[in-house]
């Protein structure tokens, strides 16, 4: 039997040359313009890790963030095994980094700051950059969020990571890669000139906003360690197969095109960090490390390379 | 509601009359790159709601624009490597969104079929003359993009209407996707007009194994492979054909592409292999097998071990 129909069902607001938003233009990538990393390297090294506040009473609506807490109330389960990454797993993780000289870019909770005084210090002394991810992981950014409580949010996540870190913070991560139509707009409102939540791309790109541009860059999410290892149950054996692989690729395609690449290490301090883990983690490390024309690099420091790029 | 779709009869996979491809191969191996775009914004469909996440879905909405960006380059070169052609299952409106790959795709001898106008436009719901007026808006944009005439069909997210095969036959589509009953292309029984449907993928397909099935990125591989060597080995008693489905957007990354790579170089090595599109291997089958194979049908499919 033939459907009823749906009324305005074939009408195409936006089919035109380009993308259906006018946030940035479209962009084939071996048409980016080509860039040259510091050292002439062929890959810049991204370490970005998600440090997260995961509180027990977290909103199950609209939806519940990947990793967020999915047993019946009141779920020590979920709420110690996430805590555990921030009172253990980060620093095996600082330390397995430390050891490589190499820093990393904490997408962190401002909830984290406040409650934990000790874990800022350490970080501080790491070296990290820190960006704002949002007050945490139950606060979503989400389209049915009224534009004053969204803005109180980003104004919340932003000042209290600048009270408690001396160096400037300028990345934006929204918690679960999720935004309103306005996210970016407060965003750049904010002071900040970097954000790390569209997965569309292995390069930077320059985003419009009604408060200036931002840089977009790339942060895994098919390659994180919260995607295959919790997500999609996969061991860390074949976590360390596809980075590496990843690797290989951009590796290959930056000598090919002459223009750099950018691997992301997206991860966790409550899933690598543990102690069945951070042998990988250190392993796989070396591994990349071993060859030439690799630029570890944190977030900021890729975006203004990037900038002075073109 | 319908208890079964009512395009075939029932046909073993016995008794068979033989088919053999072009040059005395004894598979068909097609690509079909599915080149879409889902929109930020969709419109409502009662029966399936486009994203997961309250609009903007912007994390599922730039991992699906990944692949127009960045995979589908990098995709197309390792097809290109390999020699083998894709037949791209193209959401039309890509032609106005992002000419440059369908440039891409003609210079590289692909064909172009429907996959309607966005993959976030479901065929669920709609009358007969919306569906007509979908299948048109695709002929006419895949005609001016390409010069090419539109003969394939898979309904977008694999959404078809209970009427959508009579429509696609009335509008002169000559092979459709929907039905993923046989490793053979089959008559599909139409109201007006003839319709075949040539074997589709929702095996050896990176949506279902990398989004749902979790497949580790090795055993992709080795999953195309054994599906091919299975078809290979029957395929010399009887011609079979092997889909690849491919979106960019999962086998483009750089942690996968190679994947695809290391599965193709085992197929291209073989003989016997008919590498096609969609359009070559139902013109082919239509041409040679479509009236014997109705006959074998109509009388009762004799032949077979009994």
């Amino acid at each position: 039997m033939s459907g009823p129909g749906i009324p305005n069902y074939l009408d195409y607001k936006w089919r035109r040359r380009g993308l259906d938003h006018d946030r940035f233009p479209h962009r084939n990538l071996p048409q980016a313009k080509p860039i040259v990393w510091p050292g002439k390297a062929r890959v810049a090294l991204w370490v970005a890790v998600h440090v997260g506040h995961f509180p027990m009473d977290m909103p199950r609506t609209p939806f519940v963030a990947p990793g967020g807490v999915d047993r019946p109330y009141p779920s020590y389960w979920d709420y110690t095994q996430r805590d555990y990454g921030n009172r253990i797993g980060i620093y095996r993780l600082m330390r397995a980094l430390d050891a490589r000289s190499l820093r990393a870019t904490a997408l962190l909770s401002s909830a984290v700051a406040a409650r934990y005084p000790a874990l800022v210090r350490e970080i501080a002394a790491s070296r990290w950059e820190v960006a704002a991810a949002g007050f945490d992981m139950g606060k979503l950014h989400h389209g049915g969020l009224a534009e004053a409580e969204e803005r109180a949010l980003v104004k919340e996540a932003v000042g209290t990571l600048r009270g408690a870190f001396a160096t400037p913070i300028r990345g934006w991560h929204s918690p679960a890669h999720s935004e309103s139509m306005r996210t970016l707009d407060l965003v750049a409102e904010a002071g900040l000139d970097w954000v790390a939540d569209w997965i569309n791309d292995d390069m930077p790109y320059p985003v419009t906003t009604s408060a200036g541009p931002l840089t977009a860059m790339p942060l895994a999410w098919d390659l994180s360690d919260q995607r295959l290892l919790f997500q999609q149950h996969m061991d860390t054996a074949e976590l360390v197969e596809q980075v590496l692989r990843a690797f290989a690729t951009l590796y290959a395609e930056a000598a090919r095109s002459g223009s750099g690449r950018i691997l992301t290490l997206t991860i966790t301090p409550w899933l690598m960090g543990q102690p069945h883990r951070i042998r990988a983690l250190g392993g796989l490390l070396d591994r990349i490390l071993d060859h030439a024309g690799v630029w570890p690099a944190t977030g900021a420091e890729i975006v203004d390379a990037w900038r002075a790029g073109g | 509601m319908l208890a079964e779709p009512g395009h075939y009869d029932y046909a073993p996979y016995t008794g068979r009359p033989r088919i053999v491809w072009p040059g005395g191969a004894r598979i068909a191996v097609w690509l079909a790159p599915n080149i879409e775009h889902y929109e930020l914004e969709p419109p409502d469909n009662p029966r399936k709601t486009p994203w997961p996440r309250p609009v903007p879905d912007i994390l599922n909405y730039s991992h699906r624009d990944y692949g127009n960006r960045t995979g589908f380059w990098r995709m197309a070169d390792v097809m290109a490597k390999h020699g083998v052609r894709g037949s791209v299952s193209l959401n039309v409106a890509v032609c106005d969104h992002f000419p440059e790959i369908i440039e891409r795709c003609c210079a590289l001898g692909w064909e172009l079929f429907s996959h309607g106008t966005y993959n976030t436009r479901y065929f669920y719901d709609l009358t007969e003359d919306q569906q007509r007026a979908l299948i048109a808006d695709s002929r006419e944009t895949i005609r001016r993009a390409s010069g090419q005439s539109l003969d394939g069909w898979l309904t977008p997210a694999i959404t078809n209407d209970e009427t959508t095969q009579h429509v696609l036959a009335e509008e002169g589509i000559k092979y459709t996707l929907d039905m993923v009953h046989d490793d053979q292309p089959m008559p599909v029984k139409v109201r007006n007009g003839r319709l075949i449907s040539v074997p589709y993928s929702l095996e050896v397909n990176d949506v279902p194994l990398f989004q749902n099935r979790n497949t580790p990125v090795e055993r992709y591989t080795a999953m195309v492979k054994a599906q091919f060597d299975q078809l290979y080995a029957e395929g010399a008693e009887n011609g079979t054909v092997m889909c690849l489905p491919l979106h960019p957007y999962l086998i483009g990354q750089p942690q996968r592409i190679a994947a695809l790579d290391a599965a193709l170089a085992h197929i291209v090595a073989h003989d016997g292999v008919w590498l096609a599109t969609g359009r070559e291997i139902a013109a082919w089958y239509t041409e040679h097998y479509y009236e014997k194979v109705s006959g074998w049908l109509a009388s009762g499919t004799p032949g077979g071990r009994r």
